[in-house]
């Protein structure tokens, strides 16, 4: 099964750097989340998630340097996804979409 | 600008995230986040945010880079794969629930450690660890005078410095001081209620704002009111707020009335703040007042204590340059000037200081015991492993890797440490407490003494490292790869473990030596204060009761005021019970202040670099301190202003001075007069600063010829206790001056045992902590032998089957015991010689290499190591062999 390859967590990381293909970079990507699943994420979490997704090919990432005093002379990282892990998506997408056909009438149900 | 988040935080982070790719990149979104946050919520919250966000981050990457680096190797991959956590866990509870004895002593053993380690870290934390309660208080150095030590009046400054200082040095946002010798003189307040006598210290306008502290409630001083004769405001400390008016807001704006003058309440001081906590312990100030930098000040002297701000990008380093120049340039264009000098520290360095060594002596000591903790329950779990050999062995034969193995032993061993972290807290909680409230302690931020979230997660991981310290060794060795050996011996009865034994009993032997240091230390430190308990002080503090003055009249010559006094002495001699009673401006184990002085008929560069020690005493001081008068004579009433100016001199005065005698009949210039003092008597030394340090220069002046004091103590000596002769004293001084509050005295003893706290408090944890080393290596020592006796039964059996005598056999073993002993004592001499050098700051009468406490200890140590091998000696010489030989 493709889909083994992705958790729920990663998948929204995945889905929150498209989204935010503007600027990829890793506090963005963390608003998105929250903004959307409206829950806390820890810095902790993110940065594991992000490691293992490049572990596993799904993310690439380069520095690049960053003229705004807010980061103290820090570089940012620009994350993009991978084929592969856009390949991923698109798995989950799609079993998630199977799953979830004719389910309508019982989880909109009051 | 913006701003800059905590620097040592940051740099803890960057360090951690040295190795990650992603690292720089990591510190920048922290970085974002801290200067949104700065913006939207302050810099200090945003402050206090990145150093919480920061300690999480490194926690969580570090240890993640761990992890990685650790299951890199092959053979211990399985310690860290989740799969069959769950099942281990439930084994290692099962186990310890087999032996409940030995898991509950182990948990207590541990929850010693963890409690000795934690309390030192809740007494050393707000010291040396925490940031002061103050903004960015990184930024904040100690300007002293000159060199540290010495006498105040040599670290104090003049407010003309201050003024200077100011205007031309370019290293710091703001230099502001306050006034170093307020404790000198009283403010009794009147109006509603009893009248009070209160302690107020005077700021420059500019002192809370500079140190970053809001009030809680109104505002700091203004400019107006930092100038000489200005507005008469006054800002409360929160204790005092507190305590006398009941928290009351509507204070701030009314007035209040201080020795005759009102006062504008203008603010409150935060419960963050409390002045005296930090900057001098053991003086309770009550409220804050303006003291100017003016020409008015400046001709006091040298008054002032300064604290300066730096500006970003400047250290403590480069404004010492800085001020060196400045105050090279006013020297070089005021020749004459004096009393210039600047060195500045950072200000926390400064406040922890004086404690310094006694702190770090404690981190050392606390470490010993952790130390010996974890030998002791290593030895522990090792005595179990042999037991524990054959089923290590079958789980092997089974398929269990090493390091499924070892991670059980690890949980195991966690498992205790964790009973025993919780248990340790509760002990860490009683211990601080008693700290905390210790008469008479005077260490700064004392009241910040408590198990809080960061002491709560030092222990965590003081159990944890305990745990895995004490584990690894045992799980290593059980689960070494020798399976089939180990069930050959398990099977045939094994008939020796004697590498365990043999590493055990080196455990051992360590142990033995940490307690051995720990017990020198305390004996040292036991030696120092019974050397200091017999200084002698050159007065007599049994029997003495004090009384602070203040008086409510304004005396318009010296006559009134000689007279006031009179009347003061002559009452209070006229209680019932009173032996003597006398007057002085400063009672000795207090204040300190130096003067310079001249000898008349001396050329004025012949002058012995030394200051004197004025006090000003009545005719009936000496008497009533007991203070012996050696040659010529005391003041009588005769020597009043209209006779000859006299002094008295102490006798390192006379030595000092006149080092070839003849001082009585030599006048001394010195505290003004233009005819000089002269010397009518020679009294014996007394120690006036603390009973460490030897008599300095002193001179004694009439108070009817010499009215330079702020205040007077009354000194009174009588055989009836303090709580009986306290209202009579004070009935009659209300007598004479119904105004001047009377209700506050002291003994002398008092003020003695409060010198000696400091001392008192080191030696009792340092002795709590050899007391515990003791014990644990007696355990130790009885853990290791009874083990192995238990081992041999039936060798033992078999020799005293083939003609061995039990004596012989009690004998070996309580041999082998003191031989171990011998071993750790050994070491442990030797490492104490070389902690000597650590401890000698905090020696007093004793050499660090003191050879009586050095045997005495060893003694000591060899005597419970005989004494814990005895019990084991006993069983061994009831050795049953046949029994041991049939069971097999």
């Amino acid at each position: 099964m493709p889909t083994s390859k992705v958790g729920e967590f990663e998948l929204l990381v995945l889905l929150a750097i498209l989204r935010r293909r503007d600027a990829p970079y890793a506090n963005r990507v963390r608003e998105e989340i929250e903004e959307h699943a409206d829950r806390t994420v820890t810095r902790g979490a993110l940065y594991r998630t992000l490691d293992r997704l490049t572990e596993k090919g799904f993310v690439a990432w380069e520095l690049e340097p960053s003229e705004t005093p807010d980061r103290g002379g820090h570089p940012m990282r620009r994350l993009m996804v991978t084929d592969r892990g856009l390949e991923a998506v698109r798995d989950s997408r799609n079993v998630l979409l199977s799953l979830l056909e004719g389910l309508d009438p019982v989880l909109d149900a009051p | 600008m913006t701003p800059k988040p905590p620097r040592r935080a940051a740099r803890l982070l960057a360090r951690v995230l040295a190795d990650d790719p992603a690292g720089p990149s990591i510190l920048g979104d922290l970085h974002e986040d801290f200067a949104a946050r700065a913006r939207s919520e302050g810099v200090r919250r945003a402050r206090r945010w990145y150093r919480r966000e920061a300690l999480r981050l490194a926690g969580n990457r570090g240890l993640d880079t761990l992890l990685r680096t650790l299951s890199g190797s092959r053979s211990m991959t399985d310690l860290f794969r989740p799969r069959g956590l769950g099942h281990d866990a439930l084994a290692a509870v099962r186990s310890a629930r087999r032996d409940p004895g030995l898991f509950a002593l182990v948990a207590l053993v541990i929850a010693l450690g963890v409690g000795a380690t934690t309390t030192v870290f809740s007494v050393l934390n707000p010291l040396m660890i925490a940031p002061l309660p103050f903004d960015e208080p990184e930024d904040l150095v100690w300007i002293a005078n000159e060199s540290e030590g010495g006498s105040l009046s040599s670290v104090t400054s003049r407010s003309s410095n201050l003024r200077d200082f100011r205007a031309r040095s370019t290293s710091f946002q703001g230099i502001t001081g306050y006034n170093a010798f307020f404790d000198q003189s009283t403010y009794t307040l009147s109006g509603d209620g009893a009248p009070e006598q209160l302690l107020g210290v005077g700021v420059a306008h500019d002192f809370l704002e500079v140190l970053g502290v809001r009030p809680a409630l109104g505002r700091g001083f203004t400019e107006d009111e930092g100038l000489w004769g200005g507005p008469p405001a006054v800002i409360l400390t929160h204790g005092f707020w507190v305590r006398r008016f009941a928290a009351d807001p509507g204070v701030v704006g009314s007035a209040v009335t201080l020795n005759g003058t009102a006062r504008d309440v203008v603010g409150i001081l935060p419960r963050s703040f409390d002045f005296s906590s930090v900057f001098t312990p053991g003086v309770p100030v009550d409220f804050l007042l303006p003291f100017p930098v003016s020409d008015e000040t400046n001709r006091w002297g040298n008054t002032m204590s300064f604290i300066g701000r730096l500006r970003a990008g400047a250290s403590a380093g480069t404004a010492q340059q800085d001020l060196d120049a400045v105050v090279a340039t006013l020297q070089e264009e005021q020749p004459d000037r004096w009393g210039l000098g600047a060195r500045v520290t950072p200000l926390q360095a400064h406040i922890a200081g004086p404690y310094r060594s006694a702190l770090l002596l404690l981190v050392a000591a606390a470490g010993g015991v952790m130390l010996i903790v974890c030998v002791n329950v290593a030895n522990v779990l090792l005595a179990r492993s042999p037991r524990r050999g054959r089923e290590v062995a079958v789980r092997k034969a089974l398929g269990a890797t090493r390091g499924r193995i070892v991670r059980q032993f690890l949980l195991e061993s966690l498992l205790l440490c964790g009973a025993g972290g919780v248990l340790g807290i509760g002990v860490a909680v009683l211990a601080t407490r008693f700290v905390a409230g210790a008469p008479g302690l005077d260490i700064p931020l004392v009241d910040r003494i408590s198990v809080d979230g960061w002491a709560l997660a030092f222990a965590g991981l003081a159990a944890v490292a305990a745990g895995l310290l004490a584990g690894v060794v045992p799980a290593l060795q059980v689960s070494e790869g020798r399976e089939s050996t180990t069930l050959n011996e398990a099977t045939r009865g094994a008939s020796s473990h004697r590498a365990g034994r043999r590493l055990r009993e080196l455990l051992v032997v360590a142990e033995l030596a940490l307690a051995c240091v720990l017990l020198v230390s305390t004996g040292l430190l036991l030696r120092s204060f019974q050397a200091v308990l017999d200084v002698d002080l050159g007065f007599e503090p049994e029997g003495a009761v004090a009384w602070q003055l203040n008086p409510s009249p304004d005396f318009g010559s010296l006559d009134e005021e000689a007279a006031f006094y009179d009347r003061v002495t002559t009452s209070a001699r006229s209680v019932p019970g009173v032996a003597a009673a006398g007057l002085i401006d400063a009672l000795p184990l207090g204040k300190n202040r130096t003067w310079g002085f001249r000898v008349v008929g001396l050329p004025a560069d012949e002058d012995t670099d030394v200051g004197i020690f004025p006090h000003m005493i009545d005719a009936g001081y000496l008497e009533a301190m007991r203070i012996p008068v050696i040659e010529g004579r005391g003041f009588t009433p005769d020597d009043t202003h209209e006779t000859t100016p006299v002094i008295l001199i102490n006798e390192t005065a006379a030595d000092v001075i006149f080092p070839d005698g003849g001082a009585l009949g030599q006048r001394l210039m010195t505290g003004g007069g233009d005819r000089g003092w002269e010397i009518v008597g020679v009294v014996g030394d007394i120690r006036h600063l603390t009973p460490e340090t030897p008599a300095a220069v002193q001179v004694y002046f009439p108070i009817t010829q010499m009215w330079d004091y702020q205040t007077m103590d009354l000194v009174v000596r009588s055989r009836l206790p303090a709580t009986t002769l306290a209202p009579t004293i004070s009935a009659a001084l209300a007598r004479i001056d119904p105004v001047m509050p009377t209700r506050d005295y002291w003994t002398l003893e008092s003020t003695l045992a409060r010198a000696h706290s400091p001392r008192r408090f080191t030696l009792q944890i340092l002795a709590a902590f050899g007391l515990i080393a003791l014990v644990l290596a007696a355990l130790g020592i009885y853990g290791v032998l009874s083990n192995s006796v238990a081992e041999r039964t039936r060798e033992i059996g078999i020799r005293m089957a083939l003609g061995a005598s039990a004596a012989g056999v009690r004998r070996a073993v309580v041999l082998r015991s003191v031989g171990l002993a011998a071993a750790g004592v050994a070491l442990g001499l030797v490492m104490a010689l070389a902690a000597a050098r650590m401890l000698s700051s905090l020696l007093y009468g004793v050499p660090a290499t003191d050879p009586l406490t050095m045997f005495g200890m060893a003694a000591v140590l060899m005597t419970v190591a005989g004494l814990s091998g005895l019990l084991p000696a006993i069983r061994a010489s009831r050795a049953d062999g046949l029994r041991a030989l049939r069971s097999e």
